[in-house]
């Protein structure tokens, strides 16, 4: 028992705590929970707590199903929203999934993330990210009469809304992240109607990834109390913006930041370089991973401040990577961020990539192609194809299909975990083929 | 002889001529030249103190009115026998008084030996060498540069001087060991202090000396300069802790990157004030490689940085290093809080995950042989070297310590103590210890002191040993020992060391277990599970109970056994599963234990046993078999025996049998003995990495081609007596027992052949088509059906002839003119494609050849039709989705899975059919081989050949690894981690790499599959 453990068990006591949630997630994000009763949580800490593998989406097949979560301790952390004030409460800690004999199990994403964080410590960095994760407050979990879903209000960007919904809600969720450790850097009202943006502080990329799971928990909670529901779909409607998760990585070695040079364009370092021409040139390999549903690539190429095409550049809101505008003086700041990215990604595997790809860069040294400076979605397909920007995969089809043929992906996700996403996400595809959709509808039927 | 060659000889100078040309030299002119000698006498290596003399005097004339005094109560002359002790050990150090003679008071008689200095008087005395105030908190050297470096060197040479001679003086040089090291490391230290003082005073030159004035800086010592217990010469490991003082006036002007920064300036100053090149040499290298991440880590860092990097970064490795951790230089208070803020994760650190395998992985880098040359004259990495008794002092403070706080000393021969007071080592044991390591550690002492260079090797020249074996006895012994007898007595200490670790970490364990003697330690019985437990013993308490009963009784094999069990246990916890091991080895042990053959092996041939007690913890199908058939546990002592029979020497044993044994069922029953006799040394000889897989694959076939030829003639000799035969059969190989890829388990796929004797009549030929039937199924039988007495733990030779033309349908025999018209009027392209591997294995060489002349055409066309292509190419993916089992995963199925061995084999068959027509090299029976032919022949791209070939020879390999550790045969790559454990080990892993091996098996064949997608479906 060490002391962390320790800390978790008195905490329990003190706090009468009553259930502690157990979780994790499955191979597409969506967390999976397990109540356990105080008395157990010792012994899920020694021998970790056994479940059926099986069941779970992605994490293991039927001949092999028996599986150990063993909680995390220093990610323990009361649930505001349960429990009555100050008793029975209710608490969570993240798991990692284990085999049978207690090693981490391949399958695990949080593992395959902490795989590519180790990866990068033995390269001397540590890893940071800032996700600013947008969603959609919307009246039901049913669409309206037409068929659309009925979003709470009509405003648009950084809108301030009177006695609006959105308002309230957002200071609900911020206090509540609050509470569950979470720091919140900003928050506005986005683009679409009832669409909200939240940015949380940077963390740890492991830290960030679970605090996103965390997150979006939060998020649904506090809408169902207000009566409302919060979506993260990536485009849930054809006429407004989708929810995208822009982050922005940085590399730190020891105390000083490693994409910061002063006095180099644009004040980024080789490293940085490195880092940003690794992550275009794998994007359209791990874009399966980042935009994993067929709705995301509805966002992808549903025009907008959306990004279609593997481009950088400093400023350009059209591009894949972005290098924020440079404050002078703050070169522990020095980051630079992905746009391409929905916010129904699973956190973990996502970052796993993009880091694994930067990683990949600095590693091979990578040369950074020149930065666009246009809008890249008013350019001519040819002058794109000049230019090297190539498309981003237009379809779940497609990115399956490149990431199919991608040893980068194989080796950051592992082999377990590559054919587990691919056989999960040829299924969707194929489901989806077999739908006849309102447009074909409305399209056809009158006329056909 | 004259009168001085004589007095030489016995004052023990060696070289003569060159010490009677040293005695003419004008420097000693004047001395009585007995006197001098009987002086010199005194000397460990004489020949060395005479020629140090006359430099010493050449270069020091004043030094002359220190060769010795006149006792004022005798009026005898009295030698100086400090100095002449002096300049027969050290030729570094006389070369010190040279350079500088003011420093000859050291070995004034006036001034006598003098006591142990302490830290204290060290660090103040060589702080006042640089014009450093001692008292001053952080204080600050007048002198800088190489004027510095002069003052701070010479002194602390000055000291070292000293220290040599009251090590010199001490009347028992093991017992003055430890005290010698304790100095050693206070003076390191004192230097550091020093050059620290020095440090300050330059990096204040160019940063503002109040800014440095606000900068703390600790130096925690490593390695045997923080356990106190130093050498003369070595590397100085520390690290370097920096914190800003918020007390001091110009700390408002620093930050703590500022106060990092100025860290770093003083720990490079400081190591150029000890190390870099001067006119007085440096003293030793400063090594901060142990700091956190090593060479790229920064050189100095705040407590708190530590301790961030420690609780989330640090490997099992960096925790054992801190153990020796203690502040030896710069800020006390500073270096306390580090060491007590590190301290309670040294300890939690055997809580963490791995700490049995990292325990293992470092008896496994002790144990290694080190690749030196030189190995067998290392005192310290050698065999029964240092290494060895630190390691067992180690081992047992990190098994024994979490739970026992007064186990933890950092210094070796403290720790042996504490270790002996709280009962983990028995006492005589621990002065055995104590003694060898103190033994060791004089040797490497003095063999440095000569010329103050870092060496751990044993000197080879006679004079040098006599030397050493003289410094071993102390100022007071009396005979001179020869080179020789050191020798033999470094040789004894070294074997015992070797024994000693298994006897103080493994024989309490069976004193527990068996209630040995009680002069041996008494372990708890927790404590006694604690180690097997860290040894990687699962079920501790069942090992507890094989020991027992191993060691229990008055029989010889019990004595024996209590004799080597301590060693045994070790090497079966090299296994993968020793609890499987031990309970196997007392199997054997019961089942052959008596024989004397089996006790001698065990005591007498060390190899043997190490490679019995490897089988048995790493394969269930050795042990299994070695159960039944012990007696083949004395081929592990003659490697000879594990090269597998050839297919001739068996048929010959074979033959000689049958001519024995009239009766079938008897005669069959010993073939398949020796088939099974066979499969055990070819498993032997494959689990010891003897063989090749490609051999392993060939001596398996040769082995049941000996058993189905053996059963032809038994079932001949039955069905065909004498004047009754009609036909003549054969036996033709099919699928992979015809390419003679198969492993251990595999059916034998084989079709039946036979051709009806010349001038039968025409009603004859049904009769000898039905003897034919009878034969085949009796040879079938022979093979399978039981036998009396049974054959214990017997893996049968199941006949399966599915492969003939109609399959399950057709006709089980045909005549060889059948077969003709078959396959020229029906044939399929699946049945060409099965006759590719078609290889005759038992039956007439006449038939043999009319067979493959038949089967040729057919299995090489002239051309094959776009049709037959595609009737190949459908069955494969048919077969795919049918014949894998179950819920199998088919990218963890070796034989039908994704990139597995029927992938690969199936598109090299395809290439076959196409091609082995026009192209003769490809017509071969054997997967590789038609591989590389068609890769020759431009038919693969090379890389694409590359990856087939991995994948296929390591899916074989893995089929094998499985039967060995399981017993069981099974086409799947386990998931469980022991097994994959065990089955990554088998195919030539590192220990600890079984998710790696998973990932590369994984890869590979996924890399395969695309290209036989490619390649294969188009």
């Amino acid at each position: 028992m060490n002391r962390q453990q320790e800390f978790v068990l008195r905490t329990i006591e003190e706090r009468d705590v009553r259930f502690v949630r157990l979780w994790f997630t499955d191979v597409v994000g969506s967390l999976k929970s397990v109540a356990l009763a105080p008395a157990e949580v010792e012994g899920a800490f020694e021998e970790g707590l056994g479940f059926d593998g099986s069941a779970i989406e992605g994490l293991a097949r039927v001949f092999e199903s028996d599986m150990l979560a063993q909680p995390d301790p220093s990610t323990f952390q009361i649930l505001p929203w349960r429990g009555n004030g100050k008793s029975e409460q209710t608490s969570r800690m993240f798991c990692d999934v284990l085999t049978p004999d207690g090693e981490p199990s391949a399958a695990d994403p949080r593992n395959v993330l902490k795989r590519t964080l180790a990866k990068a410590a033995d390269m001397g960095f540590t890893c940071y990210t800032h996700p600013e994760i947008e969603f959609y407050l919307l009246k039901s979990d049913k669409p309206g009469p037409d068929g659309v879903p009925v979003p709470v209000d009509q405003a648009g960007y950084f809108d301030h809304v009177p006695g609006g919904v959105a308002q309230d809600f957002r200071r609900t969720a911020v206090t509540m992240l609050e509470d569950v450790g979470i720091s919140v850097e900003f928050s506005h009202h986005e683009g679409g109607p009832g669409q909200n943006e939240i940015d949380l502080r940077y963390a740890d990329a492991l830290q960030t990834a679970d605090n996103i799971m965390t997150f979006r928990t939060v998020i649904r909670e506090v809408a169902i109390q207000q009566g409302t529901y919060a979506t993260f779909m990536p485009k849930p409607f054809s006429d407004h913006p989708g929810s995208g998760m822009h982050t922005h990585f940085s590399l730190f070695e020891g105390d000083s930041n490693a994409f910061h040079e002063p006095g180099a364009e644009y004040q980024l370092s080789k490293t940085a370089r490195q880092f940003m021409a690794g992550i275009l040139k794998h994007a359209p390999e791990f874009t399966a991973v980042t935009n994993q549903f067929v709705n995301s690539y509805k966002r992808l190429w549903g025009g907008g401040e959306a990004p279609s095409y593997v481009s950088w550049g400093h400023n350009n809101r059209s591009a894949l990577m972005r290098v924020p505008l440079y404050k002078p003086g703050k070169g522990q700041a020095a980051r630079l961020e992905y746009r391409g990215i929905d916010s129904a990604a699973n956190p973990y595997l996502a970052y796993a990539v993009l880091l694994g790809a930067g990683l990949k860069g600095i590693e091979e040294g990578y040369e950074l192609p020149p930065a666009a400076v246009e809008d890249v979605s008013l350019l001519t397909s040819a002058e794109r194809r000049l230019m090297g920007h190539d498309p981003l995969p237009s379809s779940l089809h497609d990115a399956v299909r490149q990431m199919e043929e991608s040893e980068f992906m194989a080796q950051v996700l592992g082999e377990q975990v590559f054919e587990n996403f691919l056989r999960n996400k040829r299924d969707e595809w194929q489901e989806y083929r077999l739908q006849v959709t309102p447009y074909e509808i409305n399209r056809y039927l009158g006329v056909l | 002889m004259s009168s001085l060659t004589r007095t030489l000889i016995s004052r023990g100078f060696s070289d003569l001529e060159m010490c009677e040309r040293f005695l003419g030299f004008p420097e000693l002119a004047g001395l009585d030249t007995v006197e001098l000698l009987d002086a010199l006498s005194v000397a460990d290596n004489p020949d060395m103190a005479l020629q140090s003399l006359v430099r010493l005097l050449s270069a020091a004339p004043q030094g002359r009115r220190l060769l010795g005094h006149v006792d004022p109560d005798t009026e005898d002359r009295v030698p100086n026998t400090p100095l002449f002790r002096l300049l027969g050990a050290s030729e570094a150090l006389a070369d010190f008084l040279m350079r500088h003679p003011h420093n000859l008071d050291v070995v004034d008689p006036a001034a006598g030996p003098g006591a142990w200095a302490t830290a204290g008087e060290l660090r103040d005395s060589l702080l006042r060498a640089v014009g450093a105030d001692p008292s001053s908190g952080r204080p600050v050297a007048q002198l800088t540069g190489a004027e510095a470096r002069m003052a701070l060197r010479s002194q602390y040479r000055r000291h070292l001087c000293e220290l040599a001679l009251r090590d010199l003086a001490a009347p028992s040089p093991q017992d003055a060991m430890p005290l010698v090291g304790a100095e050693l490391a206070d003076l390191a230290g004192a230097a550091l202090d020093g050059a620290l003082a020095v440090a300050r005073a330059e990096v204040g030159a160019t940063a503002g000396a109040e800014n440095v004035a606000a900068v703390r800086l600790a130096v925690i010592g490593m390695g045997k300069c923080g356990a106190r217990e130093l050498n003369y010469i070595s590397d100085v490991d520390v690290m370097y802790v920096v914190a800003l003082d918020t007390d001091a006036p110009a700390a408002g002007g620093l930050d703590e990157s500022g106060a990092v920064r100025i860290g770093n300036a003083l720990a490079s100053a400081l190591s150029r004030a000890i190390y870099a090149p001067d006119r007085e040499p440096g003293l030793w290298e400063v090594d901060a490689n142990l700091r956190p991440e090593g060479k790229d880590g920064q050189l100095v860092r705040t407590l708190d940085s530590y301790l961030a990097y420690y609780q989330r970064w640090a490997q099992s490795w960096e925790f054992q290093a801190l153990l020796k951790a203690r502040t030896v230089a710069g800020d006390p208070e500073l270096g306390q809080e580090f060491e007590a803020a590190v301290s309670p994760l040294i300890w939690a650190s055997s809580e963490r995950d791995g700490f049995v395998e990292s325990v293992q992985a470092m008896r496994r880098r002790v144990t290694a042989n080190i690749p030196d040359a030189d190995a067998d004259r290392q005192i310290k990495l050698g065999k029964g070297g240092l290494r060895d008794v630190e390691f067992t002092v180690q081992l047992l403070q990190l098994v024994h310590g979490k739970s026992d706080p007064r186990i933890r000393p950092r210094a070796t021969t403290a720790a042996i103590e504490a270790l002996t007071k709280a009962g983990f080592i028995g006492r005589t044991d621990a002065a055995l210890l104590f003694n060898h390591y103190t033994y060791l550690r004089v040797l490497e002492h003095r063999i440095q002191l000569v010329h103050m260079r870092r060496t751990h090797a044993m000197p080879t020249a006679p004079a040098q040993l006599r030397a050493l074996a003289r410094a071993l006895q102390g100022p007071n012994g009396s005979k001179r020992p020869s080179a020789e007898s050191l020798e033999a007595d470094w040789a004894k200490v070294k074997r015992s060391v070797r024994s000693l670790h298994e006897r103080i970490f493994y024989r309490p364990i069976l004193a527990t277990a068996a209630h040995l003697s009680a002069e041996d330690a008494a372990l708890s019985t927790d404590a006694a599970r604690a180690r097997l437990a860290a040894l990687g013993y699962r079920d501790a308490a069942g090992a507890t109970r094989h020991i027992e009963a191993l060691t229990a009784g008055v029989s010889r094999r019990a004595a024996l056994q209590r004799q080597l069990l301590p060693v045994l246990l070790g090497w079966l916890a090299d296994g993968v599963d020793p609890d499987a091991g031990l309970l196997a080895f007392r199997r054997v042990s019961d089942a052959l234990g008596t024989s004397h053959w089996y006790l001698g092996m065990l005591r007498d041939h060390q190899a043997a046993a190490e490679r019995l007690c490897h089988l048995l913890s790493s394969s269930r199908l050795v042990s299994d078999l070695l159960e039944v058939s012990p007696e083949a546990t004395a081929w592990l002592g003659n490697s000879k025996e594990l090269v597998p029979l050839s297919f001739e020497a068996q048929w010959t044993e074979i033959q000689a049998k049958l001519s024995r044994h009239s009766d079938p069922m008897d005669a069959i029953r010993l073939v398949r003995l020796l088939r099974q006799r066979e499969i055990l040394r070819i498993a032997i000889a494959d689990s010891c990495g003897l063989l090749e897989p490609d051999q392993v694959s060939a001596a398996l076939s040769d082995a049941d081609r000996a058993a189905v030829l053996g059963a032809l003639h038994v079932a001949e000799s039955e069905v065909q007596p004498a004047g009754e035969k009609l036909t003549d059969v054969l036996v033709v190989a099919m699928g992979r027992q015809g390419g003679r890829e198969i492993g251990y388990g595999s059916d034998a796929d084989v079709l039946f052949v036979h051709r009806p004797l010349a001038g039968l009549g025409d009603g004859q030929a049904e009769a000898a088509n039905q003897q034919a039937k009878a034969l085949v199924q009796r040879l079938t039988a022979l093979l399978t059906a039981p036998v009396r007495p049974a054959i214990q733990a017997e893996r049968v030779l199941a006949i399966d002839a599915d492969l003939r033309p109609e399959g399950r349908s057709g006709p089980l025999v045909r005549s060889l003119d059948a077969y003709a018209e078959y396959y020229a009027r029906w044939s399929s392209a699946w049945e060409a494609q099965a006759l590719l591997r078609a290889r005759p294995m038992a039956g007439s060489d006449d038939l043999a050849a009319a067979f493959t002349a038949m089967a040729d055409p057919v299995r090489y066309p002239a051309a094959i039709s776009a049709e037959d292509v595609l009737e190949i190419k459908r069955i494969k993916a048919r077969m795919e989705s049918e014949r894998l089992p179950r819920g199998a995963d088919p990218a963890r199925h070796v034989k039908l899975g994704r990139g597995g061995l029927s992938d690969v084999e199936w598109l090299v068959q395809l290439l076959q059919l196409q091609h082995a027509h026009a192209h003769p090299e490809l017509r071969t029976t054997q997967t590789l081989q038609a591989l590389h032919a068609a890769l020759d022949l431009g038919l693969l791209a090379a890389e694409d050949a590359e990856q087939l070939e991995a994948a296929w020879r390591l899916a074989g390999r893995i089929r094998n690894a499985n039967v060995l550790w399981t017993g069981k045969t099974s086409d799947l790559l386990p998931s469980a981690r022991r097994d994959l454990e065990a089955v990554a080990r088998s195919c030539g892993h590192e220990p600890g790499s079984a998710a790696a091996f998973e990932e590369e098996y994984l890869g590979l064949t996924r890399r395969a599959r695309a290209v036989f997608e490619r390649l294969f479906y188009g």
